[in-house]
């Protein structure tokens, strides 16, 4: 379990992680999913104590890592690929790493096997691969077999094999009733391993969702574009309950929740005139990089009276998710 | 490279106690374990140190040599070499295995930093003096031994080649000779934990060689010749002022510290730079 409460973090005036709260459940696969420079590492640095929160804090299990009796069988991390020296064996990184807390040859060797690096554990990690780097990073990470596994970009320079190998891995380890949080700037990674979404843009938590809360959210809950010269009137007939109507510029607008054979007889209805209808299916991809643009739209024009607040389908509360059994 | 779908098995110690907390408990013991095993996986390590020992004892057979006049000597005879008696004559190469070991501290201690191992090393060891302290030992456990093997190597080969040529010569038991040789010992180790420490400090291996080679060679010379003479007192305490205190044979009068106060002095030194060091790792981000 990781508690992150109000954690932030400045880099001078450059707010990298802006008040961020979630928990990071056991039990379940949980991406942390948003585009580069979102604040994806640095919220994970921050939970390892890497790097030290400007305010707020960041505890796993109930504590801050600092003061953890056992650091890597509690927490297994891979934040770097490439954080290993390039002038010592795969194996001898492994044996310094896990020496830490009392890990031996056996174990170490029992990890190389499981990640696919036994015929290169005595190369040196500066003639590996990204990918043969990630390898040793997550068996790094799995050495100590710690109850929570927080992997930054993972997936970053796996071939598919890799992919689905490490897919398989996370799976497990999360029905083992580990925590595994996971991040990537990719949808459709995450789609393929992740249970539960963390979505952040710009530092701030845009989504805390089952993924298929978030499919349902996104693509099952329809969304229509509306053109016409009446738009002004038109929206105020259709708003009502549970419709969501977003405004991108004048005389067009988006509803949610409405068919188009619904706002055509409106329409009709009152005599508004309609120029476009066009119902709207959004893949989970788009799904998430309007929520991520939209954090940057709301932010750079907040101040615009025409808009409709369009943050409500965004901030789902924390409580609202469901979490497999452990 | 293959992929297998197998799950690494869970350690056995894990299974059969409680927590895992117990049995993987992270304690300076194993921290400095952890050192051993990466200062010991790296070959420069070994190249450094054979290369130090090397320098002593063939510097110092050199300049042996030259000084009996069975090697010519570049200059007039009785030149730098052969300037300061027996004892400094076979210890000629310690001051180049100075700034060498210098520069391999400096590594040892900014090395991570240019390979980003330091993440992985301070996410397993996050109580960070840990790891200066861990480095600091197993660099010691290195270099002491390297150090004496230098010394007396340089002494016994250098002592061989003066007395074949029937020149002066010193014995261990003659009065302070023994005290000079492991004297320079160490000042050799004081040398290479001063490096580790600003290493740490600095980050940089560029910096953190530059900060020990201008510390301890071209400060005190520049100094010596830019400042006035009522600054000789506060040069007397620089590392390599102080260590000359308690390596020559010869006391140089009032211009040095007394042979204890010089050892004081340098473990000052010594202390102050891994202080800052593990204050600093812990107190930036990594
Ligand atoms: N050490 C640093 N100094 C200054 N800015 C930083 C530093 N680390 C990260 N940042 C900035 O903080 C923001 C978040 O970065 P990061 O956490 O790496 O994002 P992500 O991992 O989601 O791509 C970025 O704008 C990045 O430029
Ligand atoms: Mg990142």
């Amino acid at each position: 379990m990781i508690e992150l409460q109000q954690l932030t973090k400045k880099y001078g005036d450059k707010v990298a992680v802006d008040g961020i709260s979630a928990t990071v459940r056991p039990g379940v696969v949980t991406g942390f999913l948003g585009p580069n420079g979102a604040g994806k590492s640095t919220t994970m640095r921050m939970i390892v104590g890497l790097d030290r929160p400007t305010s707020g804090t960041a505890l796993v299990n109930g504590r801050p890592y600092a003061a953890s009796r056992a650091p890597l069988a509690e927490v297994g991390a891979l934040l770097d690929a490439k954080a290993a020296d390039g002038g010592r064996t795969a194996r001898n990184h492994l044996l310094a790493l896990g020496a830490t807390v009392g890990i031996g040859k056996r174990r170490v060797d029992e990890v190389l096997a499981s990640v696919g690096l036994t015929e290169v554990a005595h190369k040196s990690a500066g003639s590996f691969s990204l990918g043969m780097g990630q390898r040793l990073g997550i068996a790094a990470a799995l050495l100590a077999d710690p109850e929570v596994l927080i992997l930054d970009e993972p997936v970053n320079g796996l071939d598919l094999d890799g992919i689905q190998w490490i897919r398989a891995l996370l799976t497990e380890l999360a029905d083992e009733g580990r925590t595994v949080l996971l991040s990537s700037h990719l949808m459709s990674e995450m789609q393929l391993v992740a249970d539960h979404l963390l979505v952040i843009g710009q530092g701030r938590i845009l989504a805390d969702t089952s993924i298929e809360g978030f499919i349902e959210e996104s693509s099952g809950g329809s969304r229509v574009v509306v053109a016409s010269p009446d738009a002004g009137a038109l929206a105020r007939l259709l708003t009502g309950d549970g419709v969501v109507l977003t405004t991108r510029e004048p005389g067009r607008f988006e509803v949610r929740d409405l068919t188009a054979a619904e706002i055509g007889d409106v329409a009709a209805e009152h005599g508004l005139r309609i120029h476009e209808l066009t119902p709207v299916t959004a893949s989970l991809e788009s799904a998430y990089l309007e929520l991520t643009r939209d954090r940057v739209e709301f932010t750079a024009t907040a101040q615009h009276p025409a808009r409709t607040d369009r943050t409500a389908r965004t901030a789902r509360p924390a409580t609202d998710d469901t979490t497999k059994a452990a | 490279m293959t992929t297998t779908l197998e799950m690494p098995p869970r350690p056995a110690e894990t299974t059969s106690t409680a927590t895992p907390t117990t049995a993987h408990r992270q304690t300076l013991g194993r921290a400095i374990h952890s050192e051993w095993i990466k200062i010991r996986s790296l070959r420069s390590t070994w190249i450094g140190m054979a290369t130090v020992v090397l320098v002593m004892i063939g510097l110092g057979s050199l300049s042996a040599a030259v000084s009996t006049g069975s090697v010519a000597a570049p200059g007039d005879g009785g030149g730098p070499l052969g300037g300061g008696g027996p004892l400094s004559t076979v210890l000629a190469g310690a001051d180049f295995a100075v700034l060498l070991i210098g520069v391999l501290g400096s590594l040892a201690g900014a090395r991570e930093y240019s390979s980003r191992m330091i993440s992985a090393t301070v996410a397993a060891v996050p109580r960070r003096w840990q790891v200066v302290a861990a480095k600091a030992i197993v660099l010691a456990a290195v270099v002491i031994p390297t150090a004496l093997i230098g010394v007396m190597g340089a002494f016994g080969a250098g002592m061989g080649i003066l007395s074949a040529s029937d020149a002066a010569t010193v014995a261990l038991t003659d009065d302070g000779v023994l005290r000079s040789v492991l004297g320079m010992a160490g000042y050799v180790t004081a040398i290479a934990l001063l490096g580790l420490g600003l290493g740490i400090l600095l980050r940089s291996t560029a910096g953190s060689i530059g900060a020990v080679v201008g510390g301890i060679m071209v400060l005190p010379t520049v100094a010596g010749a830019l400042l006035p003479d009522s600054w000789d007192t506060v040069l007397r305490f620089l590392p390599s002022s102080a260590a000359s205190s308690f390596t020559t044979v010869m006391s140089a009068g009032d211009s040095t510290l007394s042979a204890g106060a010089g050892v004081a002095v340098l473990a000052a030194w010594v202390a102050a730079a891994l202080g800052a060091a593990a204050f600093a790792i812990t107190r930036r981000d990594v």
